[in-house]
């Protein structure tokens, strides 16, 4: 490769994407990715989300066409699916994070768009608690925000965690609009059994913790990006600020 | 789901011992749920809450968040009302018949008769107004009163309308069949007709004499023996439906109400009973009359079930040291009992919660009401990595060779309003199908960015996209990473020039990432299928590291169209371009967005510099005038500084 000054723009998405894997990759977690197009059984099953369960509200799902597939399949709501299929293929102890584009069929506006970014993140062994979930997801801001970062737990329920937090981050140095303050950041929690035992790895033996953040909401905090649409629309007035 | 409440109304419950609102809110915020609002209103305070999924069974009404504010001050509630006896006479009046009971579990109904139908007391108008419910009369605000006091929505029927047969009201509780219609109450109490006609399968309460449909069951009641104004006896109806049952139905018809968001929720079995107990004592109060009795109908009794809960595993979950003791006292505060089973705990949830079914559950229990804010921070050790993302290792080579060719990367949408594979419901019509291809979104944003080369300062308009692509391969949904890469020129379109330069980025690229790749082009755009390439080639076991980067700040961009004037000068051959381009920006004002430096050449002893300027409002499109102002402003500037324009 020439040793040359990159003159055009990455996009702001590439950018956080190899930020994050940068930092996940010093504590060992592997940048893990699947399908954007998922059966409804790692989406929704295997993540122990029941059928007519209300927790399915929280979600409107794009679902593909019966004559394409060969079961139900939707354009994924969450990169969780990643992780089931991890699970599947690995042994535990594993650290992994899957970065990627989700979907949810709702309408959009400057703060919500059809098609999004997440990132997850799941650890497993023997040993994991509360306190390394913390203990991570500090690390990684602090990091990812350039200071020091606290966070706290808040109770929250999610089908495919028990117990459930919503995770609340705080910027304590510099002078950013984010510090100093409480800001709802992510849903995390212990891996539920169910979701352990559904891809092969024994609860009695192993747990774990997950979380999961919109790639797009922390832009929105990093730069502070007034909508998120600009990010799809591929605009040069946009990512030429990158 | 987010619910009102009235602060009033908890301290019914709680009395004394109530905490104020705010700490009400800060209490429920650290330890159960979100506060969505609060909002003072007339001596009360109303409290919005985010109830979560898993709390919809015992949480969306008073009593269940007064217990839960109880459980957290680690008071007993002063008055609770499920901890009272069901004294009500049993009574053959009333016959009910369960055609399945997986779908109604349980079916209560009372009989109230020498009522007086008339406006509620004004207590109770105010209780309801606190959570949003209009008041029609006090037997029907009895119905909606209890329903947000304990969670059991009710039904009221005017008892002379209900046909008998034998001597009794029959109720049949059994699925509709195809084409059946049901006359349903219409929204908000009004008067006009709502006749559903049904799919079959809905279960729906049946009046027995008629064999006819007169509510939807855990959905919506029906316009069948309203009460009004010269009702005098009552049916009183209280049930436990199968919730996902009631989910598929209400969502299938869309009739999302009060009732049927506690139903699908499955609140405790328990209830019904305990329910009729509650307002057959109330609208004795404000109604009068008299209970002739009740029947309860109970097939299959749910209660919760004991479940061993390891102390180890408790601690070694949350990272904590509570000790056992704490575990206990924690549990026991939020009404669960607990038996020392060996190194174990025992553990049976309270009546009212449906929630508490495997040992995670208690240990979240004791976590929360612990508090998480006792959990220390522990950086995992570091691990060494042994994947490495081909893929990511791969775009990321591709990207630092086309930002360095000046390319710019754009993310666009994945979907199309054509394509091979399509979507079977979508919110908006340009969205019914996926991408087959990145080209024609890339196409889109050359045309929509080609105006803006000399607002960006760039010579022309060059752009990429990695992403997911969707085709049918072997008559199913295949999905690839390809990357596509586009040039324009002139603003005006493709001009048919574009392609010599493209074919250069092209094989630049595969020379900077040696590899060769089967590129579809055409028309100023190159795509390449990179999954199939990526399979290929070697792996990779590093990342490349992601450069420091200063901070960068988004500043939004004007939507208006910018507008263009170039100039030369002739200057001295020590004048510096950035001082010249300074001197223009302090004699435009900040409608001068861009200065770009075009060509410098020198003839004799004589500099030539040829600069574009580029002019931008934030607010509007500029007139040429506001233009030709800014630019003699410039010309001024040049005159002052001795510099000839050409």
């Amino acid at each position: 490769m020439p040793n040359k000054k990159p003159i055009g723009h990455l996009h702001p998405l590439s950018k956080m994407i190899a930020e994050i894997n940068q930092i996940f990759s010093e504590l060992g977690f592997s940048f893990a990715e699947g399908p954007e197009a998922e059966t409804e059984a790692y989406n929704f099953d295997r993540l122990n989300i029941k059928k007519d369960h209300p927790a399915r509200d929280m979600q409107d799902t794009f679902w593909l066409r019966p004559g394409d597939v060969t079961e139900p399949t939707v354009l994924r709501t969450q990169t969780s699916p990643v992780q089931v299929r991890f699970m599947e293929t690995h042994t535990p102890p594993l650290r992994m994070i899957c970065p990627g584009k989700v979907f949810r069929n709702e309408a959009t506006d400057a703060t919500h768009e059809a098609q999004f970014h997440q990132l997850e993140g799941l650890c497993i062994d023997t040993n994991v608690h509360l306190g390394h979930l913390k203990g991570t997801i500090e690390y990684f801001f602090s990091k990812f925000f350039s200071g020091e970062v606290e966070v706290r737990f808040r109770p929250s329920f999610f089908p495919f965690v028990e117990p459930g937090l919503e995770v609340d981050m705080m910027l304590k140095t510099g002078t950013s609009k984010l510090a100093n303050r409480w800001i709802e950041v992510m849903g995390a929690g212990m891996v539920h059994p169910n979701v352990l035992r559904g891809a092969g790895i024994d609860p009695v033996v192993y747990q774990g913790f997950a979380f999961g953040v919109g790639i797009d909401r922390l832009a929105v905090m990093k730069y502070g990006i007034d909508d998120i649409r600009h990010m799809y629309s591929g605009d040069a007035r946009f990512v030429s600020q990158f | 789901m987010v619910q009102k409440f009235s602060y009033n109304w908890l301290t019914e419950y709680l009395g004394a011992t109530a905490p104020t609102p705010e700490a009400v809110a800060d209490l429920l915020t650290k330890h159960a749920f979100e506060v969505e609002g609060m909002e003072k209103i007339d001596g009360d305070t109303l409290i919005e809450l985010k109830i979560l999924p898993d709390r919809g069974s015992d949480c969306l009404c008073h009593r269940g968040i007064a217990r839960e504010l109880a459980t957290l001050i680690n008071q007993p509630l002063q008055s609770d009302p499920l901890e009272i006896e069901v004294l009500l006479p049993i009574t053959d009046k009333i016959v009910v018949e369960i055609e399945d009971a997986d779908d109604c579990p349980r079916f209560t109904a009372s009989l109230i008769t020498g009522i007086t139908v008339a406006d509620s007391p004004l207590w109770l108008k105010e209780r309801l107004a606190a959570v949003g419910v209009r008041s029609i009369n006090n037997i029907i605000d009895a119905t909606n009163y209890v329903m947000f006091a304990i969670g059991q929505p009710l039904h009221a029927y005017d008892a002379a309308k209900f046909p008998q047969k034998d001597g009794a009201y029959n109720f049949v509780v059994r699925k509709a069949v195809a084409a059946e219609t049901v006359n349903l109450l219409a929204e908000g109490g009004k008067e006009d007709e709502r006749i559903v006609s049904l799919k079959g399968g809905e279960l729906l309460i049946v009046e027995g004499a008629g064999n006819t449909a007169v509510g939807l069951a855990g959905v919506k009641g029906g316009r069948f023996a309203g009460v009004d104004s010269s009702t005098n006896s009552i049916i009183i109806e209280a049930a436990h439906f199968d919730a996902g049952l009631t989910r598929r139905t209400a969502r299938g018809l869309g009739i999302i109400i009060d009732a049927s968001k506690r139903f699908e929720n499955e609140p405790a079995r328990t209830l019904p009973p305990l329910a009729q107990q509650n307002i057959v004592d109330l609208i004795i109060k404000i109604a009068g009359g008299e209970c002739v009795g009740f029947v309860d109908v109970y097939l299959t009794e749910k209660n919760p079930q004991p479940v061993l809960v390891s102390p180890m595993n408790v601690n070694a979950l949350l990272g904590l040291n509570v000790p056992v003791s704490e575990m206990v006292s924690l549990l026991k505060r939020g009404g669960v009992t607990v038996a020392q089973d060996g190194q174990s705990l025992l553990c049976t949830g309270p009546l009212a919660r449906t929630d508490l079914n495997i040992e995670e559950d208690f240990i979240e229990e004791i976590g929360r009401v612990y508090g998480y804010h006792h959990v220390v921070s522990v950086v995992p050790e570091k691990m060494v990595l042994t994947e490495f993302n081909q893929r990511h290792i791969f775009c990321e080579k591709v990207r630092l060779s086309l930002l360095i060719m000046g390319f710019t990367e754009v993310i666009t949408t994945t979907f199309r309003n054509k394509d091979e594979i399509g979507l079977l419901s979508s919110m908006a019509s340009d969205k019914c199908f996926l991408r087959s291809e990145l080209a024609t979104g890339l196409e889109e944003a050359l045309t929509k960015n080609a105006p803006f080369t000399d607002l960006l300062g760039t010579a022309h308009t060059s752009l990429f996209e990695i992403g997911t692509v969707f085709t049918r391969v072997d008559g199913v949904v295949a999905e690839h990473f390809s990357l596509a890469i586009g040039v324009r020129l002139k603003t005006t379109g493709y001009s048919g020039k574009e392609d010599a330069l493209l074919l250069q980025t092209v094989r630049q690229l595969e020379a900077d990432l040696g590899i060769k790749g089967n590129w579809l082009m055409a028309a100023g755009l190159a795509e390449l299928n990179l999954s199939e390439l990526i399979s290929k080639l070697p792996t990779s076991n590093q990342y490349v590291s992601v450069p420091k980067t200063e901070d960068i700040t988004y500043s939004p961009f004007s939507i208006y169209p910018s507008s263009s004037r170039d100039i030369a000068l002739w200057v001295g051959t020590d004048t510096e371009v950035s001082s010249v381009a300074t001197l223009f920006k302090e004699a435009a004002s900040d409608l001068l967005v861009r200065v770009t430096h075009l060509d410098t050449f020198a003839k004799d002893s004589k500099v030539s510099l040829a600069f574009r300027l580029v002019f931008q409002s934030n607010d509007k499109t500029l007139a040429a005038d506001e233009v030709e102002a800014e630019m003699t402003a410039v010309y001024q500037a040049c005159a002052r500084a001795s510099f000839e324009v050409r």
